[in-house]
């Protein structure tokens, strides 16, 4: 009984911001510091104001594309990696540390070699460039991840596979990677949703409209002279669509990937 | 595979050896590296009252919002488990706040404690007609636990689920034997329930310790800092050094001190944690 009542008040807390967000986004300037909490006739200027006048569809657009790409490159760095040191405890638990050590540190710093980098590669301010920082920026959380999963194989099927005469990376492509789909779904979908998410580097390796992505945009609606507060949470519903979908469709992929991963 | 081990310890390595070189070096943003100035930096910052402010602030909130999340997040999670109703469709909704974008957290507390018609204010004036508006995010104390609030709700889901998921794996016969023998709720819980999840609730307080060490879009999106240096939080304190001030080194020996306290921080959560996966 108690449960059930904690469980309805964990789901409130969870819910009646968003759906303040969804009320605001309905509501005048006017019926805002009117502190109205139910828009009454909803509003949907608020709604086309975010559609047309902001560029968000494009970098809704951009930022679907850039945290997709991103987490494919990431799955492809990360898989060998994964595989080589949960098989031949390559490099120990010392290299497992190194490798997620800069996970435990503000990426603020890490811009910075990563902008001339871009640079070098004529990359800047593009959203090929911000998909390889991605790619980068998450192969150590992906790894660790998928370490858990590749240890729960049984090692008999890559001898079989040696056996019959396929190399390392035969066994890694033709036995390895068809048993582990289900998990590269489920590291994938949380990769991405880390990278449509991400906020500091995009704003710093990003300045125009065909490279900005989600966070970039709302953030300088905020930026704006007058905030339109209205506006601003129409164009923040629109931009959490992908992800929110995402969510509903795949999770029980993102359950099991971050169960599984995260706490071994 | 040994490309790809080789691959990671750059990758791994890469960022570090980046901040310590910059760290000893007068690095601006276009021009890392420039010439050697030793530990001058690191003594500069050490002297500078309002680093060393905020890196005391960072432990304060870590620690506070940490402790915060692990305790409602448990509660959670044991309520899911214990309650019948509560199918896939309530866990779905419980875990939207912690794939929202941070900045879209951001947007919709500060729209929450926005001082004309925000909920908070709209809220306060049902409860006392005629009150002046309250503007949560001016006042230091506050705008401190507006943003741990924030925090709280965004990554709160995560431990739900972590715990929730060790909750459904443990064993069940041994729980199922200790009933048998007449063992019964708050004893039940406490002495089979509980152990058996100790080192799943280690590792999500670790994981939640080094999220909140981390934030950095919520002050950005919320306070930009304030009001004075309330809510300027490390991240922050380094974001402003690197792309405000465009000092690269002093931004890097920033890094590297808060490295150090994360690490004198987690150290003794990470020795407990490793303890109760043991047992």
């Amino acid at each position: 009984m108690t449960a059930s009542v904690w469980v309805v008040l964990s789901l409130l807390a969870a819910l009646v911001p968003l759906a303040y967000l969804v009320s605001v986004s309905l509501m005048s300037q006017g019926q805002i510091s009117a502190g109205s909490l139910v828009p009454t006739p909803p509003d949907w200027g608020n709604w086309t104001a975010a559609l047309t006048e902001t560029g968000l569809p494009r970098a809704v657009l951009n930022s679907v594309i850039g945290s997709l790409g991103g987490a494919v490159l990431t799955l492809v760095f990360a898989l060998p990696a994964a595989w080589a040191m949960a098989r031949h405890r390559t490099g120990g638990r010392s290299l497992a540390g190194l490798v997620l050590s800069p996970w435990l540190l503000p990426p603020i710093v890490a811009i910075v070699p990563l902008f001339t980098l871009l640079r070098v590669l004529s990359l800047n301010n593009t959203l090929v460039g911000l998909t390889v920082v991605y790619a980068f920026a998450n192969t150590a959380v992906a790894i660790w991840l998928l370490e858990g999963f590749v240890r729960r194989l049984p090692v008999e099927l890559d001898e079989a596979a040696q056996l019959d005469g396929a190399g390392e990376w035969r066994v890694l492509v033709s036995v390895v990677t068809p048993l582990l789909t289900p998990a590269l779904v489920a590291v994938g979908v949380i990769v991405a949703v880390l990278n449509y998410n991400e906020f500091l580097f995009a704003t710093f390796l990003t300045q125009g409209p065909d490279a900005q992505t989600v966070p970039v945009v709302l953030s300088l609606l905020l930026g704006e002279r007058v905030q339109d507060f209205g506006k601003i949470a129409a164009a923040s519903l629109i931009g959490v669509v992908p992800v929110f979908a995402a969510a509903v469709f795949l999770q029980r992929r993102l359950v099991t990937g971050l169960t599984a991963g995260a706490v071994k | 595979m040994t490309p790809a081990i080789l691959t990671l310890v750059v990758l791994g390595a890469y960022p570090l050896v980046f901040i310590a070189l910059a760290a000893v070096t007068e690095s601006s943003l276009g021009r890392p590296f420039q010439e050697l100035v030793g530990t001058a930096t690191v003594e500069d910052v050490l002297g500078d009252a309002d680093v060393v402010a905020s890196l005391v602030r960072g432990v304060v909130y870590a620690v506070l919002v940490a402790l915060v999340s692990v305790v409602l997040g448990v509660t959670t999670a044991v309520a899911l488990w214990r309650s019948v109703r509560a199918g896939s469709v309530t866990r779905t909704l419980l875990l939207l706040p912690m794939i929202t974008p941070p900045v879209v957290v951001g947007i919709l507390w500060k729209l929450v404690f926005n001082p004309s018609g925000g909920l908070v204010d709209t809220a306060l004036r049902f409860v006392l007609p005629g009150a002046d508006p309250v503007s949560v995010l001016s006042y230091p104390v506050l705008a401190f636990a507006g943003i741990a609030l924030a925090d709280v709700w965004e990554w709160t889901p995560l431990i739900v689920l972590l715990v929730f998921a060790a909750l459904i794996g443990q064993d069940t016969e041994v729980g199922e034997a200790a009933a048998l023998d007449g063992a019964h709720g708050f004893r039940l819980f406490s002495s089979i329930t509980l152990p058996a999840i100790a080192g799943t609730i280690g590792a999500a307080f670790l994981i939640r310790l080094v999220l909140a060490f981390k934030v950095f879009d919520l002050v950005y999106i919320m306070t930009s800092g304030g009001p004075g240096q309330a809510t300027t939080l490390p991240a922050y304190v380094i974001w402003q050094a690197a792309l405000q001030q465009f000092d690269v080194g002093r931004a890097a020996v920033i890094t590297l001190l808060l490295a150090a306290v994360v690490t004198i921080v987690t150290l003794p959560v990470v020795a407990i944690t490793r303890r109760l996966h043991n047992d």
